[in-house]
């Protein structure tokens, strides 16, 4: 029992940062762009987050207050990732410059900023390690809720990770209820699916496809965040984010661009890629660092199968809207 | 026409190329202020590990020698394929006497290299081709940095509660599995008791899997981890659970201050200075070089004071001064498997017959979680 337990608590752990990268990405879809550099700017958030936090550290040194440094990071990575986004929207919404291309610059440019700014700090601080002290560390560890987390087991399952998990939940079911309960959400969704009639019906399309966008970015900055503060524990780290970008992008498909389904999907991605650390059945393990991407192929063949249209890719994603081609 | 003009450009361009290749001076005699060295590199000093430890032996050496910055070029992040080939090429026309290339993948290329270019020294760390290639001017490096795991495994055997480390390692090769017996036994010399959980990230640098693996380890009841892997993640997961850790590569106390007992360090510098003035002196530099304690390439960062148990640092220095006097060697018979068969015999000890190593045995006491 213990041992599920644990492997529970470290899928949520591993699925956190994958939820956020998701969830930006799927907003970001849902306006119909397809942004494949959500690695870049979870790099950029990461960075940035961990450099607002860092600088703050230092400049208040004892004062150190947890609370400030945490909003600091979460301001930092959100703008930074929004940064990035937005560089994205205006070449292809305004400039219409191709998505899948404008995107993997965006991944390629994002890393090397990160591991720069990231690095500078690393050299010039004394001991070689941009690190944040025990007051910041403390501030991103596991919550203690009194009772609550002393249950057994149900506390450690439920009520035992740092703040970042529950706010990933959050922006989830967020996310979840302005599409499929808001006016804006209709519109957005409907920008996705064909801007030529959204146009006509009065929508703003190319105002919708800069907010959400940027928005989308912001929160896979977030996730960028989540490694540099909480799996590195706010030690700068060269090539932190290693490919977790690359594997929301993969989760988006397997969630069908649904909020709902990034939360399952993200705590499954998470759990398939500890399992080996807790179960093992002695097979290579190669093998189970690919059974994520094998379960995104087999839902890829099963929805193209059923051509759900619920659950599909938005319709114009990849296609820049140009409105004198109507 | 236009396409007979750019190839005869291109012909052009070609031949002036190869007319301004300086080339060595066979003529001109080698001196401090006139050789020139070539280093080959996996990644950059960024990566705060293995390429950031073996640059910092360069900057040593070359303060020691008096060397000027011109006469050192780097060649950064070469990946282990033809580019290597192309780099080895463009250093030995930039006019180096001896060039080090620093990754396992890079011996195929210094080899051939070494065939054609017999005026030059090609040095290789952690390769194992030198011996048998019948050459003169490649030889191979590495050193026994499990005797710098000993020591760092008394740390942790005199620190555990649990009776039980772990060890994040990169992969099942031999230089691995070398490192982590000689932490075990370390371990193993100052607490009978204790046994040991490794397992595989299958990469040397992912922060994330490092961090997960470390996870997993501490829920297995593990309460010093050791790594052998690039990031700082191990030992920050290992502060962030209350448990303890062990470093690699660099002093990593400044990442993780409350969880660090000390780390396993190397000093390239040792080497790269030896062999650099033995190429201006003529003389020959080791076809299979091996440097431990005694030697000073491999040693541990200082203790972290504040956390290690008592008398850690007592029992460190009586076994470093028996492993430099001899009397302590690390793989000492008898060492039984976890088959339950003897590898080492009683009185007998196992000595690596090259610098790379070789120890393949996982022993009695260490669980391999895959």
């Amino acid at each position: 029992m213990g041992k599920i337990i644990d492997m529970i608590n470290a899928a949520v752990l591993a699925g956190t940062p994958l939820l956020f990268g998701t969830l930006g990405e799927i907003l970001t879809e849902k306006s119909g762009n397809l942004n494949l550099g959500v690695e870049g700017m979870m790099f950029m958030g990461g960075v940035s987050g961990f450099a607002a936090a860092y600088l703050y550290n230092i400049s208040a040194a004892q004062q150190t207050s947890g609370l400030i440094a945490v909003i600091f990071a979460i301001l930092g990575a959100f703008a930074a990732g929004a940064l990035g986004a937005l560089i994205y929207s205006f070449l292809t919404v305004t400039l219409r410059a191709n998505q899948n291309v404008t995107g993997l610059t965006l991944t390629i440019f994002g890393t090397g900023f990160g591991n720069f700014f990231g690095e500078h700090m690393a050299i010039s601080s004394p001991g070689g390690f941009a690190a944040v002290d025990n007051t910041v560390k403390a501030a991103f560890g596991a919550v203690d809720i009194p009772v609550l987390s002393k249950i057994p087991y149900i506390g450690k399952l439920l009520f035992s990770y740092n703040f970042m998990v529950y706010l990933s939940v959050f922006t989830a079911l967020l996310l979840a209820w302005f599409f499929y309960r808001t006016r804006y959400g209709l519109n957005l969704r409907a920008v996705g699916e064909n801007p030529a009639t959204a146009d006509a019906a009065g929508i703003n399309v190319t105002r919708y496809k800069y907010i959400a966008t940027t928005i989308g970015g912001g929160i896979c900055g977030l996730g960028g965040m989540y490694v540099v503060m909480v799996t590195c524990s706010g030690v700068w780290v060269h090539n932190s984010i290693s490919g977790l970008g690359w594997i929301a992008v993969a989760l988006v498909i397997f969630a069908a661009w649904d909020p709902y389904r990034a939360l399952i999907g993200s705590l499954l991605f998470g759990g398939l890629s500890i399992m080996r650390l807790y179960v093992q059945l002695g097979i290579p393990m190669q093998i189970y660092d690919m059974l994520p991407f094998v379960g995104t192929v087999i839902v890829l063949i099963l929805t193209s199968v059923r051509q759900s249209r619920q659950r599909s890719q938005p319709k114009s994603c990849g296609t820049n809207y140009f409105r004198e081609e109507r | 026409m236009k396409r007979l003009l750019a190839i005869l450009l291109c012909m052009v361009m070609a031949l002036s190329a190869a007319a301004c290749t300086a080339g060595p001076k066979a003529a001109e005699k080698l001196t401090m202020e006139n050789i020139k060295i070539g280093f080959i590199h996996i990644s950059d000093p960024s990566d705060g590990g293995y390429t950031y430890n073996h640059d910092k032996g360069t900057q040593k050496m070359k303060a020691t020698l008096g060397l000027r910055d011109d006469q050192i070029i780097n060649k950064f992040n070469v990946p282990e394929d033809a580019a290597c080939e192309t780099a080895i090429k463009e250093l030995i026309e930039e006019g180096c006497s001896i060039i080090f290339a620093t990754s396992f993948g890079h011996g195929d290329y210094m080899l051939a290299a070494a065939k054609e270019n017999p005026d030059v020294e090609f040095c290789h760390a952690t390769g194992y081709y030198a011996a048998g290639s019948g050459l003169d001017n490649y030889h191979n490096y590495f050193g026994s940095i499990y005797e710098a795991r000993y020591l760092s495994g008394i740390a942790a055997g005199l620190k555990t509660k649990t009776n039980k480390l772990g060890y994040v390692t990169a992969m099942p090769f031999a230089e691995c599995i070398s490192g982590f017996t000689g932490f075990y036994l370390g371990a193993k010399s100052v607490n009978p008791d204790v046994t040991m959980d490794v397992m595989y990230t299958n990469s040397w640098n992912d922060p994330t899997k490092e961090g997960q693996v470390a996870k997993a380890l501490i829920d297995r009841g593990a309460d010093v981890i050791c790594q052998h892997a690039d990031s700082t993640a191990t030992q920050t997961t290992a502060e962030q659970y209350g448990v303890w850790g062990v470093g690699y590569n660099s002093d990593m106390r400044d990442a993780a201050p409350n969880a660090t007992l000390t780390s396993a360090i190397w000093d390239w510098s040792i080497y790269l200075t030896m062999a650099v003035e033995s190429v201006v002196k003529g003389e020959k530099i080791p076809v299979d070089f091996s440097g431990g304690l005694k030697e000073g390439v491999v040693d541990i960062s200082p203790l972290n004071e504040a956390i290690v148990a008592e008398g850690t640092a007592e029992a460190i220095e009586a076994a470093r001064q028996k492993i430099i006097s001899g009397e302590i060697k690390v793989f000492a018979g008898p060492l039984v498997d976890v088959n339950g068969e003897v590898v080492v015999k009683e009185g007998e000890v196992f000595v690596e017959p090259q610098s790379a190593p070789s120890w393949e045995y996982i022993l009695e006491g260490i669980t391999v979680v895959e």
